[in-house]
């Protein structure tokens, strides 16, 4: 038998198996969930080539591959374009069938560039402030601060990615070197700490009298990793000034004295800076009389934007996200109390390619099978004639 | 046809008619010596919503009881009776058995002896609340996913016995006397106590003993407002303004009056104790004349929602679909036209009055038809027997009946069991609260449920018939077609339904697509509808490939409804429970049965 490779990538038994595939896949991913977070299910699971099935979950005894998503997706696509390629016909009764298909792609490449152009990050403010920033909650990135005359701030910030021990990252006047680095760690006073923890200590800021160690990456939803860092400050030509601990389990920045004059610096999660800030002016929280259940999130808040002048009210709530800016936030969920609220930002410059892809497979369906059915009435007004 | 047979085809609709309207006429007869209906359509906000007493106590004696009834010779004949009882004769309800424990462990920690009937009294229960006080505390404390069937029997118990309680103080205090005169005892002794701090504070001579005993009675109050989550008194205009029955004392002492509501329930559980049937119903009367004055919408709201309850459309159609299905089948045994249409008409009485529940559900909530689990069952048997409904007047061979009285009757069975856990009715958690997308996505997704559902119980009824080796040719034709036509309705439902779930999520969180277990799970259904149509395109499977293919949708689509749910994970998790777990599991085993029955060869068939 010689391998036909348009026969092969054309075929309906493909199709048939590359579904069938995805229904293994998508039906493992979500037993998986109940172990791991939705995060780490999506990388191993839909982004992936192979997909490893861990069949008795956190075992790790029996792993079996599996088609992973990435190759699916595009397995998918080829098949369809080569059976359409190879049987193209435009004929009326062939028409419906092309639309549902051009729907099901366009909905395929949505989501491969929501992948790939999307970004989600949060926004987090009290009551009665005023943020200019999102932050990506699963990302951090280490910044130094140089605090200026006029009550604004000039801040270096490397990401997380180039965090790694030994770095060394030149500033004016002196530069930060990474002493050693932990993607996630337990940070305990020195006096409750094992001998699992780190020997190494700071000498300066307030990470001094504690140990740290190094434990996995948080893989769950509610969980966020716990990046630390021990850091020195070498002035140019000199020698070490002294080692901070750095983390983004402490809150605020720490001081310190280089080049004739006074810096700041941090580990925090990373900021996507916005050209216009929010205040949020109140945030209620309303529950159904004598129960938990929470019958209202509102946020109520002020744009403000230099570029524009604008400088307007808004309602932010369940099921009324606010576009602005080509971003789009939604209540997300608050915390302190019910004072301070998280939005979620995101930006998705493809939100629209779902809703026209919907309405092209639907209507598509909807033609073929009325097709079906005016045939199927035929067909039995042939057999049994109407009275 | 004969007009005997004409006759005998409208004889069995014609009973089952009457069956109803008998219904009807016991649920509307006003009561006998204590007017306990009258009492049961009282408005009270429980669970944040305006409620009627009767839904109250049948809520909570399902939950409790597991039944909506008491047992005993001289129990209370309604759940609203009970619910008087608990409030005005909380002594005799304690002994009432309605706590039912199963588990051996439980029972040696409340050191009961089983009965035979496994169900306790509140007063036997009462001697182990030491034991079991600290048990609830520790469990309480640890992670609800890995609690044992003991833990789980434990705190299921735990919330009851405090249900309970919270009832029990919602109409009355326990063991206050004569209610009218306290609570206006109550309002002349504050007021007193007011006078004496008047003078306290103008510095003249003062009783001391009046304002002690004032600031006692004022601390009762104030601890039986904290023992009950029971909103009785409409202060406000909107839910949010309901006070509880302690509260509206001390609203009274501000106005200088009890407020009618206030007073009723004083009245009652006078009238109660005293089993004076004319004071009882006299001030049922005037409580509901002033509710229809000053609360019209909230009070109609309850009185039919009582009605509903009291007729409970949806057991009436579980009567009715198992007499469709008997002559649906007694129409096959016999080639009978006569039970054939008897059958389709007794089922169009079922779906008329299922559509009448439906509907009066939906303006109770004034919500779309599936707001939670429950209305989905009921949502789900009705869009497969709608859709049944068609294909029965399109083929005439009872099946149509026969498959949408069994769906019928399978997802009420399981609406009842899922209404074991509380209120039906209950209010939309913010997320939630959208009618144009519970009217939109989950119509559709649900939909697509029961066209997956119909799909499959039709490709059963082709495989025992097939196994039974007596199917015509020209029925093995009909049942193809009905089943690739719905499986073609139910790729377009599931699809539409699932990326419509996809935009609401992009509405509400800014992402189209999360892999949620249940949006998988409804992905799921649209592959599989898929492989289906592409398998028989392709050739690759037919006639009995496709019936086989269709009895695993139905077990895909249970994997999506319910399964997914268990996972305890996600957006749309809604809790679990072992029963519905073993039940799920011994579904899938049958549907894989029926699916063995599809790949066995037989000598004789042809396909």
């Amino acid at each position: 038998m010689i391998f036909r490779p348009l026969k092969f990538f054309s075929s309906l038994r493909l199709t048939v198996a590359l579904l069938s595939f995805a229904m293994v896949l998508i039906f493992v991913a979500t037993l998986t969930q109940v172990e791991l977070g939705i995060y780490e299910v999506q990388a191993k699971f839909f982004r992936s080539w192979i997909a490893w099935w861990d069949v008795m979950p956190g075992a790790k005894k029996f792993l079996i591959p599996i088609p992973g998503g990435t190759l699916l997706g595009i397995l998918l696509i080829v098949n369809l374009l080569a059976a359409h390629g190879s049987r193209f016909k435009l004929r009326w009764n062939k028409a419906g069938m092309i639309v549902i298909h051009s729907g099901i792609l366009l909905m395929l490449l949505g989501e491969i560039f929501t992948g790939l152009l999307g970004r989600e990050a949060q926004m987090t403010i009290n009551e009665g402030e005023i943020s200019n920033y999102s932050t990506f909650p699963r990302e951090t990135e280490l910044v130094v601060i140089r605090p200026d005359a006029d009550g604004m701030e000039t801040v270096t910030a490397i990401p997380q990615a180039r965090l790694k021990a030994g770095a060394e990252f030149p500033l004016s006047g002196f530069s930060v070197k990474i002493h050693s680095y932990f993607p996630n760690s337990e940070i305990l006073p020195e006096s409750e700490a094992t001998e699992k923890f780190d020997k190494i200590r700071a000498t300066e800021g307030f990470g001094k009298g504690y140990a740290v160690r190094l434990t996995p990456r948080e893989t769950m939803d509610d969980r966020r990793d716990l990046t630390t860092a021990f850091v020195e400050v070498i002035p140019d030509g000199g020698n070490s000034q002294g080692r901070w601990l750095l983390s983004n389990a402490f809150k605020g920045e720490q001081s310190f004295e280089a080049a004739g004059r006074l810096w700041k610096m941090a580990i925090r999660p990373r900021r996507l800076y916005h050209p216009f800030s929010i205040k949020l002016l109140d945030f209620s929280h309303d529950r159904y009389l004598g129960t938990d259940v929470p019958k209202n999130f509102s946020s109520k808040i002020k744009i403000l934007n230099p570029d524009t002048g604008e400088n307007r009210e808004d309602l932010i709530y369940m099921n009324h996200p606010l576009r602005y800016g080509g971003l789009t936030f939604y209540q997300a969920g608050f915390e302190n109390n019910d004072t301070t609220t998280i939005f979620q930002v995101v930006r998705n410059p493809v939100w629209t390619l779902p809703y026209i892809s919907c309405a092209m497979v639907g209507l598509g369906l909807l033609w073929v099978f009325s097709q079906h059915l005016i045939k199927a009435i035929a067909r039995r007004n042939k057999i049994t004639p109407a009275p | 046809m004969s007009t005997l047979r004409k006759i005998s085809a409208w004889l069995i609709p014609s009973l089952c008619l009457l069956f109803i309207a008998s219904a009807a006429f016991k649920a509307t007869r006003p009561s006998e010596g204590l007017d306990f209906k009258g009492f049961g359509t009282l408005p009270v906000v429980s669970n944040g919503r305006v409620q009627p007493l009767d839904s109250l106590a049948r809520n909570a004696l399902l939950s409790i009881h597991g039944k909506q009834s008491v047992p005993g010779d001289d129990a209370p004949a309604s759940p609203a009776a009970w619910l008087a009882e608990l409030n005005f004769n909380p002594e005799l309800a304690d002994t009432r058995k309605i706590f039912p424990i199963h588990h051996d462990d439980l029972l040696g920690l409340t050191k009961l002896t089983p009965g035979e009937e496994k169900s306790y009294s509140y007063a036997e229960l009462q001697p182990s609340f030491p034991a079991l006080q600290p048990e609830a505390k520790r469990i309480a404390a640890t992670d609800s996913k890995t609690w044992s069937p003991y833990e789980k029997a434990l705190m299921l118990l735990t919330r009851n016995l405090t249900l309970y309680n919270q009832l029990k103080h919602a109409l009355a205090l326990p063991g206050q006397g004569h209610l009218e005169s306290e609570f206006s005892l109550f309002l002349t002794d504050i007021g007193a106590a007011l006078a004496e701090s008047d003078k306290q504070t103008r510095a003249e001579k003062f009783n001391q003993s009046t304002m002690d005993n004032a600031s006692s009675r004022v601390k009762i109050v104030m601890e039986w407002a904290s023992m009950t989550e029971v909103y009785t008194t409409p202060s406000g205009n909107a839910a949010d303004g309901w006070r509880k029955l302690p509260d509206s004392l001390t609203d009274a002492v501000e106005k200088g009056a009890l407020h009618p509501s206030t007073l009723a329930y004083a009245r009652l559980g006078d009238a109660y104790r005293a089993r004076d049937a004319t004071a009882f119903n006299s001030a049922i009367k005037d409580y509901q004349t002033w509710l229809l004055v000053n609360r019209p919408d909230q009070f109609n709201k309850s009185s039919a929602e009582t009605l509903f309850n009291a007729i409970a459309p949806f057991y009436l159609c579980m009567v009715l679909y198992v007499v469709a299905f008997l002559c649906a089948i007694v129409s096959w045994l016999w080639q009978g036209t006569t039970f054939r249409q008897a059958a389709f008409r007794v089922l169009l009485i079922g779906l008329t009055f299922q559509s009448l529940g439906l509907v009066t559900r939906m303006m109770l909530e004034g919500r779309p038809p599936v707001t939670n689990l429950y209305s989905s069952a009921i949502f789900i048997g009705w869009g497969a027997i709608v859709l049944s409904t068609a294909i029965e007047l399109f083929h005439r061979n009872a099946i149509g009946t026969a498959v949408a009285s069994v769906i019928g009757f399978a997802t009420l069975l399981i609406a009842h069991h899922l209404s074991l856990s509380g209120d039906t009715l209950e209010m939309m958690r913010a997320v939630l609260d959208t009618n144009f997308w519970l009217a939109t996505h989950v119509v559709v997704i649900t939909l697509g449920y029961a066209s997956t559902f119909l799909a499959g119980t039709i490709a059963i009824v082709y495989l025992i018939r097939r196994a039974f080796g007596n199917a015509p040719q020209t029925t093995a034709a009909s049942l193809r077609g009905m089943v690739y036509g719905v499986i073609c309705f139910a790729t377009l439902a599931s699809f539409v339904g699932t990326v419509l779930g996809g935009i609401w999520a992009d509405q509400s969180w800014g992402r189209f697509w999360g892999w949620d277990p249940k949006e998988n799970g409804a992905l799921l259904i649209v592959i599989w509808n898929a492989i289906i149509l592409h398998a028989r395109w392709g050739g690759m499977v037919r006639e009995r490939g496709m019936m086989v293919m269709a009895v695993f949708g139905n077990i895909v689509t249970s994997w999506s409804w319910f399964g997914t749910n268990m996972l305890g994970i996600g957006l749309h998790s809604y809790g679990f429970t072992d029963a519905a777990f073993l039940w799920l599991s011994a579904f899938v085993f049958s549907q894989v049965l029926f699916m063995t029955l599809g790949l066995i060869r037989y000598r004789s068939a042809t396909v």
